[in-house]
């Protein structure tokens, strides 16, 4: 009887056990990925410039690149983590001392169809992978990250722009 | 002594010949003054048919209903208004607000079909190659509507990006007056030569 109670101990020691340990290494796996995802550093910039969208290699039309130009002008400005957000070309952003700037390089595309995604709500996604790349003044890099901006369910293929831009403007709140 | 008749002088003929001489120079006159108006009515009216001719010819052209996507500063977008050429200006009016962009300051007005020949036109075989889907052309509507994308400068240097959509066939005449008035373009009208930004 005695013998019996000892190994319902163990056996239960060696399940509280387990269970422990595979409590901590979800809890660390989590703290890892979740410190992989945010910037572990913040940074402080009074001002950033948007340049130009580079097409790359991708066969973007001028649309689309003026598309996400504009959203992310709109976006960042929205974040309000700035006290200017200057356009490509502006004069007054040369003489600010802790300018950030903000570049970006088309990387891919997928278009999609707006008929297949009314219909079957799965397929027919356009989707837009574009390369963020945020330097401070010195030019050393902030973020260095492709983005993919995606219209999934309904819309026109300019959401894939809105929801890029939507996409770096989290990036911006979690890195300044 | 010669005895001297005072032969009565009729006069008459005369003041009839003076009288008819004047009428004959006033029938002139005011034919000729007829013509010479009627001339210079016809210069004048011809001239303001033709100003007006032109006046309706551009503003059978160059006025759209247009909804702007994208990048009209204090316009919000998907905004509905009226794009239309104003003096050497392309302007914009909707939710009782203006914009307007000089045409000299405008880097590249462009077309959705511009972007389609830029990419697909004589690059076709090339762009077949690229990787990653890039040989297909991504358009920005499903929808058949044209697509009018104006790259211009502020008078500060900044660069600035408006897309329109319209009814199919309006961006193109925008376009080409808008070259015309002095804005860049890559892709040139038809008949013309590029322009370097």
């Amino acid at each position: 009887m005695r013998h019996h109670s000892r190994a319902v101990n163990s056996v239960a020691l060696s399940l509280i056990l387990c269970c422990t340990l595979i409590l901590m290494a979800g809890h660390l796996a989590g703290q890892q990925s979740s410190g992989e995802s945010k910037s572990p550093q913040k940074f402080s910039a009074s001002s950033i410039q948007i340049e130009v969208p580079d097409p790359g290699d991708v066969p973007l039309p001028t649309e689309f690149r003026v598309a996400v130009y504009e959203n992310l002008i709109r976006q960042i400005e929205k974040t309000g983590k700035f006290q200017h957000v200057y356009r490509s070309g502006d004069k007054d952003a040369v003489n600010v001392p802790d300018l950030v700037t903000l570049r970006t390089k088309a990387r891919a595309f997928t278009e999609g169809s707006q008929k297949k995604r009314e219909v079957t709500t799965v397929m027919g996604a356009t989707s837009l992978t574009v390369n963020v790349r945020i330097t401070d003044h010195a030019g050393q890099s902030i973020v260095d990250r492709d983005i993919k901006g995606r219209v999934l369910m309904m819309g026109e293929n300019i959401g894939a722009t809105y929801d890029f831009s939507k996409k770096v403007a989290k990036i911006i709140r979690d890195t300044f | 002594m010669m005895r001297m008749r005072n032969t009565p002088i009729d006069v008459s003929v005369a003041v009839n010949y003076c009288a008819e001489g004047r009428r004959h120079i006033f029938v002139h006159g005011f034919f000729l003054s007829v013509i010479g108006a009627s001339l210079m009515f016809s210069t004048v009216l011809g001239h303001g048919q033709s100003t007006d001719a032109r006046a309706v010819a551009a503003s059978d052209v160059l006025q759209a209903q247009v909804q702007l996507v994208v990048g009209g500063q204090s316009i919000k977008n998907n905004s509905k208004g009226t794009l239309s050429i104003v003096g050497s200006s392309l302007q914009l009016e909707a939710d009782g607000k203006k914009v307007s962009v000089e045409a000299s300051s405008i880097l590249d007005i462009s077309t959705d079909k511009d972007s389609r020949q830029d990419i697909t036109g004589t690059a076709h075989l090339a762009t077949e190659a690229i990787p990653y889907g890039g040989s297909r052309v991504l358009s920005l509507f499903s929808h058949q509507v044209d697509v009018l994308t104006v790259e211009f400068r502020d008078t500060n240097g900044a660069y600035h990006g408006a897309v329109f959509a319209m009814a199919k066939g309006k961006a193109a005449p925008f376009k080409t007056q808008l070259v015309a008035l002095g804005a860049k373009t890559t892709v040139p009208p038809t008949g013309q030569t590029p322009d370097t930004k």
